[in-house]
């Protein structure tokens, strides 16, 4: 795999043995998801305004260059809501991927090394669980709970999870066959050891890719559920929340519905992106 | 049930076809039972978590039919509790429901009085359709920007991958309600209101396809390149075959596998997350029946909706195995 | 893997600009057909209507059903735009002196679209259908005035009370007193659900689920009511009744020409509407969309603290920006200024005043301050906990209205928790008992200032009143409105039905917020649409397209 030497330009980073280095094509994503980030944590770093701050005298204001995404109907200023939305969407985001890989990694592990009956037992209840609408399981678990950012986790998280389930089952059993696994074996080293240094790394390594897409996908999952009124409660600046809210106004003021939009798609995109660059750089390193 | 990386059957090509021919038919006959179990199980769990949700559902139903909120006394629940039979014991509903399943009876709708076939039968066809042409379409669009950009030169590279990763981030009202304003409104080329016709179907099939190709695509992508990378597609050059003959004729059969197991993920996935363009679009379709059906508590037609899902999932999967046995000549018995 | 330098970047920013430059196009302008008045007639045609919400059934007590209903059922009596009741179905009634006997003269000849006579056995064999639960809301419309109905002969009806009702007539106006054909009541429950069988200008065709209603037109009417603007049946063929609950989609589709009339007008594009289209828009009389306050548990049982959240924020000017002027803002809590007995000096009470509001909440010893602002006493929170149902009686709009009006009551020291409830939620009643709320949002439809009955009578073990959502129990005020529905004479009962609305507005039992409106915009070729009076359902059957 050939890369473009940018002696001075690049930077030089180390991850454990794999060395990285950064080239202005994930250079762009990497500072937006460094951007999500700050926001998330500190979203204070990014804007001085208030999220909830009404202002009924400039509602509907068209994006300037003191409010760059432009003003909502309460006259809140929209790149502000955005940028403290970050943490709710990315939670979700990054929550409900964390429980689908945990709820996975646990299934896929137990039934690509058990075999058997119990492969057997997790494959059906695999395939129920498939055959289970995952929009069914979000109104269900909203129907109960009530909506709020633990249920929308939890309702993307499981309904996500069977898919890496399967993926993880089936990385887990072609690996287990390859023959540094039956070597290692072979030479003696225990079962835990075999897991650890084997079987995890290189069964998970060609899902990198996948889970970061995920993290991707859940954000936007979470836009669609707020879409059916199903999301967090207002005043809560969630981009999925913000798209809904948007919507009566995309032929009359547009940035209400585009700019939330644009930002969940580059988000999305960007997380993805760094995902498969990460993934890319993972394999070569493991070749 | 074919997965990604799962270890190929070897083949069974010495053995006597006669023999061969009894244990696919007894595969056959266990894939059936255990479809059959799995859609029992998803009516059941659907049946109990129904139950789960708070309230109570005499009062949903009271409240859906008058347009109210509020409680009502025992005396004005006691006749819909008869009717519906909520005054039976739990497990007696349960049995009842279930013994119904096996005579082709989904229930009666509690808000519709009509039979759940029926309520599910009438918007079961568009929703199969929409689903049905977005995921051919899906298909066409990942493969043609796959096999246009892939291994091209960087900058077209960049583009098709950059393309695919986009489209798969976008959220599915967003593609919707900007096609709809752009091509329905702006520029009138697609009616507003589809309906279910042919014409008005189009934005619709390409609001879900849109991200959806996305999706395939970045599955199918990486494959499609490392097989390019392959010794035998270098042969294949040699022997003087064209770039295009070779992308289709080799390189894609071996790259679309991943993706073709995730169809029959992604057609379950449709069915229900149709709902948002059907929405947009006025359609009808069994994605608004189901948010209906559980914001009034109506249980036989939740469960009914489970179980016809589960079975376009079950057949969509029976067909992808089918589909890979094809696609995959190890996998194909000589 | 290779990768373009600024590839995401650059397709995400040529997507924006693209994006923005065709959507930003839209702003300017849709337009629609304009035809010049005074075209000719013509004979026939389709009515794209273009609706919202779809009922389970399509007769029933919920409005959606009353807005379908309108145009396939007839009533008794109807209800004329200065609010005095005209003929219908019955060309001419008589009231006995004491109020209690109703007696109706039938108009003859008139048929069901099934055959069956509309006889007084039918009209009487309907108000029993309504009284044992065929039609809840017209059932509690009634209770407990009815009696029972007889027929005398073919063509008169009795109807009989328990005591005098002076809003029986109007509220017999609405369509949930729509008269059906005993023959079709007596099939099953499916059946009447989905094709109610009326002597309307319209009968249904075709409910296609999730779709629309396919209406097409009675050839063999002669049962209009006297408001009509014309006489005879109607003259379009067809009304196809879409659903369409995208507001987007809605819009658009009269923008195109897809849909010739359509059913509430978002805001919005109001001007736009008003610029290219034949709009209107009606108030809907009743109990407007206020706020009630539990008046039973938790921190609104001081009535200082109930009035100092009304003065607190500053309604008017919120429900202005919110909905851009459009809806009207109403200080009434009770009745909206389109039903008959509203009492506008009632309306005029609790102006934005926080230094007032400020004052109550110090002498009902909320005095404490926590860190992030709130009031405490005795180290409790002022905490409003405060569910709307959201998506069905409040639009994206009004949960704006909701996010101002919640910082406003905020920098007065008020902690309120906004909780959206799902339909599921809602219907089941989640939200209905004392413990679950301190304030909620909600509104009623009714012709008549009957509604302050049924939502105000105190509700007692023996027999709850689970309309009465306030728990305010007043026994001064179930008199003052008991006297207003069984007075003789209008004048009479307008001066208690106001009295009425001064003691809710005086202990602050709900808190005004805005009329309840729909609204309908019609093409300009489609001429003599109009709106019902009694509960504002389009009615197409003197509707005709003009070339």
């Amino acid at each position: 795999m050939s890369s473009i030497s940018f002696p001075r330009a690049g930077a030089l980073a180390r991850l454990g043995n794999v060395r990285i280095r950064v080239r202005p094509g994930t250079a762009v994503p990497l500072l937006i998801v460094l951007l999500v980030t700050v926001a998330a944590v500190a979203p204070g770093v990014l804007t001085h305004r208030s999220p909830t701050a009404i202002d009924i005298e400039h509602t509907l204001l068209p994006p300037s260059l003191s409010h760059p995404f432009g003003t909502d109907d309460s006259g809140r200023d929209l790149y502000t809501r955005v940028i403290y939305g970050a943490r709710e969407s990315l939670g979700i985001g990054l929550g409900a991927t964390g429980l689908a890989m945990s709820i996975a990694l646990l299934l896929g592990f137990i039934a690509g090394l058990a075999g058997g009956l119990i492969d057997v037992l997790i494959n059906r209840i695999l395939e129920v669980a498939f055959a289970f609408p995952v929009l069914l399981l979000a109104l269900l678990l909203i129907a109960i709970y009530g909506p709020s950012l633990t249920t929308e986790i939890i309702a993307v998280g499981i309904g996500s999870a069977p898919g890496y389930a399967r993926m993880v089952r089936g990385q887990v059993l072609n690996v287990r066959k390859a023959a540094y696994v039956e070597a290692a074996a072979a030479l003696g080293h225990s079962r835990w050891a075999v897991i650890r240094r084997h079987l995890f790394p290189n069964a998970m390594r060609p899902l990198v890719a996948m889970i970061t897409l995920g993290v991707g996908q859940s954000i936007v999952w979470a836009s669609g559920l707020a879409f059916l009124g199903l999301g967090v409660a207002p005043p809560s600046p969630e981009w999925g929340a913000l798209l809904d809210s948007g919507r009566e106004y995309i032929t009359t003021q547009w940035w209400l519905e585009v700019m939330p939009g644009l930002v969940i798609v580059l988000v999305a995109l960007s997380i993805t992106s760094l995902g498969r660059t990460l993934q890319h750089r993972l394999e070569g390193a493991a070749r | 049930m074919s997965t990604v990386g799962e270890a190929a059957v070897p083949a069974a090509s010495r053995r006597p076809s006669a023999r061969r021919g009894a244990r696919t038919a007894r595969q056959i006959l266990v894939k059936v039972v255990s479809a059959v179990l799995v859609l029992v199980a998803a009516a059941s769990v659907t049946f109990f978590a129904q139950l789960l949700v708070p309230g109570n559902r005499a009062t949903a139903i009271l409240n859906e039919q008058t347009g109210r909120a509020q409680l009502w006394t025992p005396a004005q629940l006691a006749p819909v509790n008869r009717e519906f039979g909520f005054d039976k014991p739990l497990i007696v509903q349960y049995l009842n429901y279930v013994g119904g399943l096996f005579h082709g009876n989904l229930g009666t709708s509690y808000t519709q009085y009509r039979p759940v076939t029926q309520v599910i039968g009438a918007e079961l066809m568009p929703s199969l359709e929409l689903t049905g042409a977005a995921l051919v379409a899906a298909w066409v669009l990942a493969l043609a920007v796959i096999l246009l950009t892939a291994k091209r030169g960087r900058f077209v590279t960049a583009l098709g991958s950059t393309w695919e990763a986009l489209t798969a981030s976008l959220p599915t009202y967003w593609v919707g309600v900007v096609l709809l304003v752009v091509f329905a409104v702006e520029i009138r080329i697609f009616p507003v209101i589809g309906g279910t016709s042919a014409w008005g179907t189009v934005l619709p099939v390409l609001t879900l396809a849109i991200p959806l190709a996305g999706f395939l695509g970045q599955v199918t992508r990486d494959e499609f390149e490392k097989v390019l990378d392959q010794p035998f597609i270098t042969t294949a050059r040699t022997r003087g075959m064209g770039d295009t003959a070779v992308r289709l004729k080799h390189a894609l059969r071996h790259s679309v596998l991943p993706a073709i197991t995730l169809s029959g993920w992604a057609m379950g996935a449709l069915i229900s997350g149709a709902v948002i363009a059907e929405n947009v679009y006025g359609r009808p379709g069994i994605g608004q029946v189901l948010v209906n059906a559980v914001n009034t508590r109506d249980v036989p037609t939740v469960s009914g909706i489970v179980l016809v899902v589960a079975g376009v999932y079950v057949i969509a999967n029976l067909l992808v195995d089918i589909a890979y046995a094809l696609v995959d000549p190890r996998l194909r018995a000589s | 893997m290779t990768r373009s330098r600024f590839g995401p970047l650059a397709a995400a920013g040529a997507s924006a600009l693209i994006l923005s430059a065709l959507i930003a196009g839209c702003s300017s302008g849709a337009t629609g057909a304009t035809v010049a008045s005074g075209g000719t007639i013509v004979q026939g045609g389709t009515i794209v209507y273009g609706h919202e919400q779809e009922p389970p059934c399509l007769y029933g007590g919920w409005l959606q059903q009353a807005y379908i209903d309108r145009n396939i059922l007839d009533s008794l009596v109807t209800e004329a735009n200065n609010g005095s009741i005209e003929p219908w179905l019955a060309t001419s009634w008589t009231v006995s002196s004491n109020g209690l006997v109703y007696t109706f003269h039938l108009n003859p000849g008139v048929k069901f679209t099934d055959g069956t006579p509309l006889n007084a056995q039918a009209v009487a064999y309907n108000f029993n259908y309504w009284q044992h639960g065929g039609n809840s809301t017209a059932q509690v419309s009634m209770d407990p005035y009815y009696k029972s109905a007889t027929a005398l002969n073919a063509t008169t009806v009795q109807v009989t009370l328990n005591k005098p009702y002076l809003p029986l007539l109007t509220m017999i106006s609405q369509a949930y007193f729509g008269i059906q054909s005993p023959t079709a009541l007596k099939r099953s429950a499916a059946a009447n659900c989905d094709d109610p069988i009326g002597s309307g200008a319209f009968k249904v065709q075709k409910w296609i689920h999730g779709q629309e209603v396919i209406l097409v037109r009675n050839p063999d009417y002669t049962s209009w009511p006297a408001t009509a603007l014309h006489k005879g049946p109607a003259i379009v063929d067809e009304v196809d009744w879409k659903f369409l609950p995208d507001p987007v989609e809605r819009y658009e589709s009269l923008v195109t020409g897809e849909t010739n009339a359509i059913y509430d007008i978002p805001t919005v594009d109001w001007s736009n509407a008003e610029a290219n289209f034949q709009v209107t828009q009606y108030v809907t009389p009743g109990k407007p969309v206020s706020i009630y306050l539990n008046t039973s548990e938790g921190i609104f049982t001081d009535v200082r603290v109930r009035q100092a959240f009304a003065y607190a924020a500053d309604r008017k000017a919120d429900v202005e920006a919110a909905f851009h002027g459009v809806i009207p803002y109403e200080g009434n809590p009770s009745v909206s200024r389109a039903t008959p007995g509203y009492d506008a000096a009632v309306a005029a009470a609790y102006p934005y005043d926080p230094a007032k509001a400020n004052q109550l909440l110090n002498e009902a010893g909320w005095t404490g301050r926590d860190a992030a602002g709130y009031r405490t006493k005795d180290g409790k929170e002022l905490d409003v906990r405060f569910p709307y149902p959201a998506g069905s009686v409040v639009t994206s709009e009004g949960t704006s209205l909701l996010e101002i009006l919640q910082q406003q009551w905020k920098q007065v020291g008020f902690n309120v928790q906004l909780i959206p409830e799902t339909q599921a939620e809602t219907f089941a009643g989640d939200y209905s008992t004392p413990n679950s709320y301190d304030a909620q949002p909600w509104y009623w439809t009714s012709p008549s200032a009957a509604i302050l009955w049924i939502v105000w009578r105190p509700s007692t073990k023996a027999d709850p009143n689970y309309s009465n959502s306030s728990f305010y129990n007043n026994n001064e005020l179930s008199t003052v409105i008991q006297d207003g529905n069984t007075s003789a004479t209008t004048a009479e009962a307008d001066q208690y039905y106001g009295q009425a609305q001064q003691i809710i507005q005086d202990n602050a039992a709900a808190v005004g917020l805005y009329d309840q409106t729909m609204s309908i915009a019609v093409a300009k070729n489609l001429h003599d649409v109009w709106l019902e009076k009694s509960q504002g359902e389009p009615v197409f059957e003197d509707a005709y397209f003009a070339k």
